[in-house]
């Protein structure tokens, strides 16, 4: 059983008159402790398909798996309580809460999660010092630079030790040097944590440093020049 | 839920002069709302309380202002010797302005030894002893008192009537806080040689057994052959039908409470929409790391209370200070309303303050926990 599995997933647009389908029926397989890049055109449904993984989205049709649940069949409120305990997302333009301070925002999602004060105090520590920012943990967003605002992001993103972390587009709008910086420390997310990651980029230099490398074309997944087989749905 | 609290303060601080906005106009239709709460309640207690329906006041006969009614003053020996009148005071009653007013000076002369016996007031300063002594002293009503500036010692000059203030009392009747006391005899010569020997009205009191509508009657059949007719009723009934054209009005105001409510709840939808609608993007975030949508209903519902609430405790608050360090009061045809402040008003304002910062928060709670994740996240 892999830790996620796409499985013959549809999404599709209503337009008026007319509908896309950024995703036509792909199917996908992501096994634990795995770095996946995907890549792809712009609006070629790359941040489609990572969101319906994230369960932020819903399918028209297919379903997902992610650690043996099938997230197409809940609710709001409880994909939004499986989101909690099973998902790191890091954005592009990190949305972190202005109102908040760096060490606020990452305690956010534990905030969420049944856990005492001390428990919560040490988790965000640990991912604090992961990304390097301990000194920055009472600086507001707006106090830091865009580097620091996506490490303080990821830091949010890894702070509850979800089982997948994915990220659209991380390093969309940095500057080479704090891209480098970025990609190493989602690498190290990777490695040392041995967290599993999806992420999304249209930078071919960033996508090449996963582990597995996936395009997007034309509403189909194609990994090494070949596509993505199509999974029997687990219901037929 | 709680663990979100400073994340809504923090919010409402971000925009602080809106928040401070809205809570202050919320404080401000607040005070209103208890003003109107304080006038209605005032009136309400001039025509409610036990003494307003056991007591008879006579008076002449188709008369309205004080300064029109005079009777002979023993007609009081007729009526003291009626079977079920426990005691007849004789009262004279001068006022500077007989229509409606916000600071009317309303004079009730009468017998010292009555006025203690039957009037239930306590000393502030002063004494009793040299009231009673001396033919120009007066006793002050605490409202009175507060709103002229007036203490022992003072004299105090209003029209013809000039007073010399030997005590300042404290009534458990509010209403009473705005009179002036003094002996009968000099308010009857106050106003030149016409005035002696005639009242104003008589204040019948009655044992617990007799009939207050019966013995109304027949006092009212026993001097219509004159010299003076008189209309009896039940002081109740006298101090509501005095007050019938302010109480019609005031009746009206009570509307403006309502609108008062409505306004808190436009002030603070308003704001609320308006912070929803700036943090459509934060509510997707707080959504993707997996804020259930009721969860963001109730942030949204708690940030509404918070404004509504605060802004209806300080108007609360402002009222009360407002009303108790004031004294005001109106006064038509010699009674007074008092204006006073209550904790049952107090209750009141707050509960009408935090229900209507409830119900401002549902519609913009509702939206902003229906707002889908992947469009609002593309909100710029
Ligand atoms: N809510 C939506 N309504 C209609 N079309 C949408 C919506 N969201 C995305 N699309 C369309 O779906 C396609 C894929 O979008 P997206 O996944 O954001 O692409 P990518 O991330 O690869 O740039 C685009 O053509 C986009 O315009
Ligand atoms: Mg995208």
């Amino acid at each position: 059983m892999s830790l996620v599995e796409v499985m013959n997933v549809t999404k599709e647009y209503a337009n008026g008159e007319e509908s896309i389908r950024p995703l036509d029926g792909v199917s996908l397989t992501v096994e634990e402790g795995d770095f996946l890049s995907l890549m792809g055109a712009s609006g070629s449904g790359k941040s489609t398909l990572l969101n319906l993984i994230a369960g932020i989205d819903l399918v028209t049709s297919g379903e997902i798996v992610v650690a043996d649940t099938d997230i197409t069949k809940l609710s709001r409120g409880k994909l939004a309580d499986w989101r909690a305990r099973h998902i790191g997302y890091i954005f592009q333009t990190h949305n972190l809460i202005p109102v908040l301070t760096a060490y606020e925002n990452v305690e956010l999602p534990l905030l969420l999660l049944p856990m005492s004060g001390a428990e919560r105090r040490k988790r965000v520590e640990i991912a604090m010092e992961a990304v390097d920012l301990t000194s920055r943990a009472s600086h507001y967003p707006r106090q830091m630079s865009g580097g620091q605002e996506q490490r303080v992001g990821i830091a949010r993103a890894i702070v509850a030790n979800p089982t997948l972390v994915v990220a659209d587009e991380p390093t969309g709008s940095l500057d080479d040097e704090t891209t480098e910086q970025i990609l190493l420390l989602l690498e190290r997310v990777n490695n040392e944590l041995g967290m599993t990651l999806l992420m999304v980029t249209h930078d071919a230099d960033a996508g090449q440093r996963a582990k597995r490398k996936i395009r997007l074309e034309r509403g189909r997944l194609m990994e090494n020049g070949q596509e993505l087989q199509t999974a029997k749905l687990r219901t037929a | 839920m709680l663990k979100f609290v400073p994340y809504v303060l923090k919010s409402l601080w971000r925009h602080r002069a809106r928040t401070l906005l809205t809570v202050s106009g919320t404080a401000v239709a607040l005070l209103v709302f208890c003003f109107i709460g304080a006038v209605q309640q005032g009136l309400l207690a001039l025509t409610s309380d036990e003494d307003s329906g056991r007591t008879l006041i006579v008076f002449q006969e188709n008369r309205f202002c004080p300064q029109s009614s005079r009777m002979p003053q023993d007609y009081e020996r007729t009526i003291s010797k009626m079977p079920g009148v426990k005691d007849v005071i004789p009262i004279k009653v001068f006022t500077n302005n007989c229509r409606a007013s916000l600071d009317a000076i309303v004079f009730q002369g009468m017998p010292a030894e009555k006025l203690k016996a039957w009037r239930d007031i306590d000393l502030q300063s002063g004494d009793m002893a040299s009231f009673a002594s001396q033919d120009d002293a007066a006793l002050v009503g605490i409202d009175v008192a507060t709103r002229r500036g007036l203490s022992v010692g003072d004299k105090f000059t209003i029209g013809d009537v000039s007073v010399v203030v030997r005590g300042v009392f404290q009534s458990a009747t509010a209403a009473e806080n705005n009179l002036i006391f003094t002996q009968l005899d000099f308010l009857q010569r106050a106003r030149g040689a016409n005035d002696v020997g005639t009242v104003t009205q008589l204040e019948v009191h009655l044992n617990e057994t007799a009939d207050p509508d019966a013995l109304a009657k027949q006092i009212d059949d026993e001097f219509r052959t004159g010299p003076v007719g008189t209309t009896t009723r039940t002081k109740g009934m006298f101090q509501a039908d005095t007050l019938a054209d302010l109480a019609e009005l005031i009746g009206f105001v009570h509307w403006l409470g309502y609108a008062c409510v409505g306004l808190v709840l436009s002030l603070v939808a308003t704001t609320t929409v308006m912070s929803v609608q700036d943090r459509i993007k934060e509510h997707a975030v707080l959504q993707t790391l997996g804020l259930r949508p009721l969860r963001v209903f109730n942030l949204v519902i708690i940030e509404s209370f918070l404004l509504s609430t605060l802004g209806g405790i300080l108007g609360v608050v402002g009222s009360s200070l407002l009303l108790s360090s004031t004294g005001m009061s109106i006064a038509a045809e010699g009674v007074t309303i008092a204006f006073e402040p209550s904790l049952a008003l107090a209750v009141q304002g707050i509960v009408v303050a935090v229900v209507v910062g409830l119900l401002a928060g549902l519609a913009p709670g509702w939206h902003a926990s229906q707002t889908e994740i992947v469009s609002a996240l593309r909100h710029a």
